[in-house]
């Protein structure tokens, strides 16, 4: 019962052992067409990392006027904490922004006099927002306007950073895009080339195939050794690669690390080893598929008749 | 054992490989089908293991009609006609004995039967010395008794060989002959496509001589006629 499959199986083992040489060579492109892609899963990585950072640093600040009550102001501060679009929320009392204020100014005569003398605070709350993306700003900056607490607003910041914000948003869609777009280039080329690696592997042994044709073997018992001779290489690749990658970003990403003056990791770390499952499961599904309908495919081509 | 019935061939657009061709093998008979280069010769002996389909006409081996046969059924087909061809086909990555096996492997045959049947067959050619030679370390004439050997395995009521002597020097042509005749003498039907006239003249067997796709003299104990 188990006779056929094993024969398959020997078959496929002395398929890779006698041609050592192609084999060793499909391997290799199999190997060059992963690495490629993870490379620039690498630098997708890198750059969202950027962008992310540059993001991080774009915030708005709402100055409340000096006569605003406790009560508004945590209303609002609360309101905004609610919205889904908000990452983060800062209350800055009066009395704290006046000493960071004076603090600011201490070396400007003029205005450490001009505050000696005023009885009272002229600063009012401050409420330092982030959002959890840059398009998100507009948004909030509607949300202000409720009555509740909207008269109350003295000034917000994102009017005179609108421009910016808008730049930074522009900038990393613009990145992003453009990621995605090369490695589905690069996956595309990296399809073309495992499709003719296999083609060119099962062509050099078409006249195996006619002859196995001839002996009386059926189809089936002739295609599936080169469909799982072309699984085997592709595991090995996946093994090589996988490690090369391993090696590589354990390498590159304390030696990026610099590039990011937040003091955070370069973030290579986190995209290959976070669901580092994920990756492997996906990239071996993919070439396996490949690898295994573009065997049984090629094979084909020479078990007419 | 094998009958055609006016079987002809075209191929496009529209050149004629055979032409109303109707014949009939008995079961142990010897038969040399001869013919200039173009006669029809090859394109018979492929129709005969299902290479090739008639465009018309009908064939039937040992009771089976094969005229139409769906491509599953070929190498059941082919697993009762042994094929032996002048370029030999053998597997150059396969030492002899697992060129020989690789033909009961393919049908499902357990290994302790592969290991009785191979070194008998390879006996029968005289190469049982060198199973586990590759067919590379071996000579022309060598190399065409693998592939009866192989041909064998399978014990096949019927052996076809096209133009099995066509690369082999005088000696090496007249023990692959000999073989064969040992083989038919043993029951099985030979099909032997030549145009090697020594060997056809030799046999003293049944000759079918085709000329532009047609039988042209088909007689029990015949020379080759043709110039």
């Amino acid at each position: 019962m188990f006779i056929t499959p094993l024969r398959i199986c020997k078959q496929a083992l002395q398929h890779v052992g006698r041609n050592v040489w192609l084999s060793s060579a499909t391997v290799l492109v199999l190997i060059l067409a992963l690495v490629s892609v993870n490379v620039l899963v690498g630098v997708n990585a890198l750059v969202e990392r950027s962008v992310r950072m540059v993001e991080d640093r774009v915030d708005m600040t709402v100055f409340f006027r000096p006569d605003a009550n406790d009560a508004v102001v945590s209303q609002a501060r609360f309101f905004l904490e609610s919205l889904p679009q908000v990452k983060s929320v800062t209350l800055i009392p009066p009395d704290q922004a006046l000493t960071a204020f004076r603090e600011r100014h201490q070396d400007d005569p003029d205005v450490v006099d001009a505050l000696a003398e005023l009885d009272t605070n002229p600063l009012g709350a401050t409420l330092r927002l982030t959002a959890r993306q840059t398009s998100d700003y507009p948004f909030i900056v509607e949300t202000l306007k409720n009555p509740q607490f909207g008269d109350a607003i003295e000034s917000k910041t994102y009017d005179d950073n609108a421009e910016s914000i808008h730049t930074v948003e522009q900038v990393a869609k613009n990145v992003r895009f453009v990621g995605t777009l090369l490695i589905l280039i690069f996956i595309t080329i990296g399809i073309l080339i495992v499709f003719n690696t296999i083609r060119v592997a099962i062509y050099t042994q078409r006249e195996e195939i006619g002859i196995m044709r001839l002996v009386g073997a059926s189809s089936s018992f002739i295609r599936m050794p080169f469909v799982l001779q072309g699984l085997l290489l592709a595991l090995v690749a996946l093994v090589v690669t996988s490690g090369i990658v391993a090696v590589g970003v354990s390498w590159m990403d304390p030696a990026l690390q610099p590039l990011f003056d937040d003091g955070q990791p370069a973030g290579l770390h986190q995209a290959f080893f976070g669901d580092w499952v994920s990756l492997v499961l996906l990239q071996a599904s993919g070439l396996g598929v490949l690898v295994g309908f573009t065997s049984w495919l090629a094979a084909g081509k020479y078990l007419r008749r | 054992m094998i009958s055609l019935k006016n079987v002809s061939k075209v191929y496009p657009p529209n050149v004629h490989g055979l032409r109303e061709i109707s014949l009939d093998i008995a079961p142990g008979e010897f038969v040399s089908i001869v013919g200039t280069s173009g006669a029809g010769k090859t394109t018979l002996a492929k129709m005969l293991i299902a290479e090739e389909r008639p465009t018309h006409g009908s064939i039937r081996i040992g009771g089976w009609d094969i005229t139409r046969i769906r491509a599953r059924e070929i190498p059941l087909l082919r697993r009762q006609i042994g094929v032996v061809f002048q370029d030999f086909k053998l597997l150059p990555r396969k030492t002899v004995f697992e060129n020989v096996a690789f033909a009961l492997e393919v049908a499902g045959e357990p290994i302790r039967r592969i290991r009785e049947i191979v070194p008998q067959v390879l006996r029968i050619v005289g190469l049982e010395e060198k199973m586990q030679r590759y067919p590379f370390q071996l000579s022309g004439g060598e190399q065409q008794r693998v592939v009866v050997a192989r041909s064998l395995a399978h014990r096949p009521k019927i052996l076809l060989a096209d133009e099995p002597t066509g690369n082999l020097d005088t000696i090496n042509t007249h023990d692959i002959i000999d073989l064969l005749e040992k083989i038919n003498a043993f029951g099985t039907t030979i099909v032997l496509v030549t145009h090697n006239r020594e060997v056809v003249n030799a046999l003293r067997k049944r000759v079918i001589t085709l000329a532009d796709g047609r039988v042209v003299s088909d007689q029990a104990h015949g020379k080759y006629v043709l110039s």
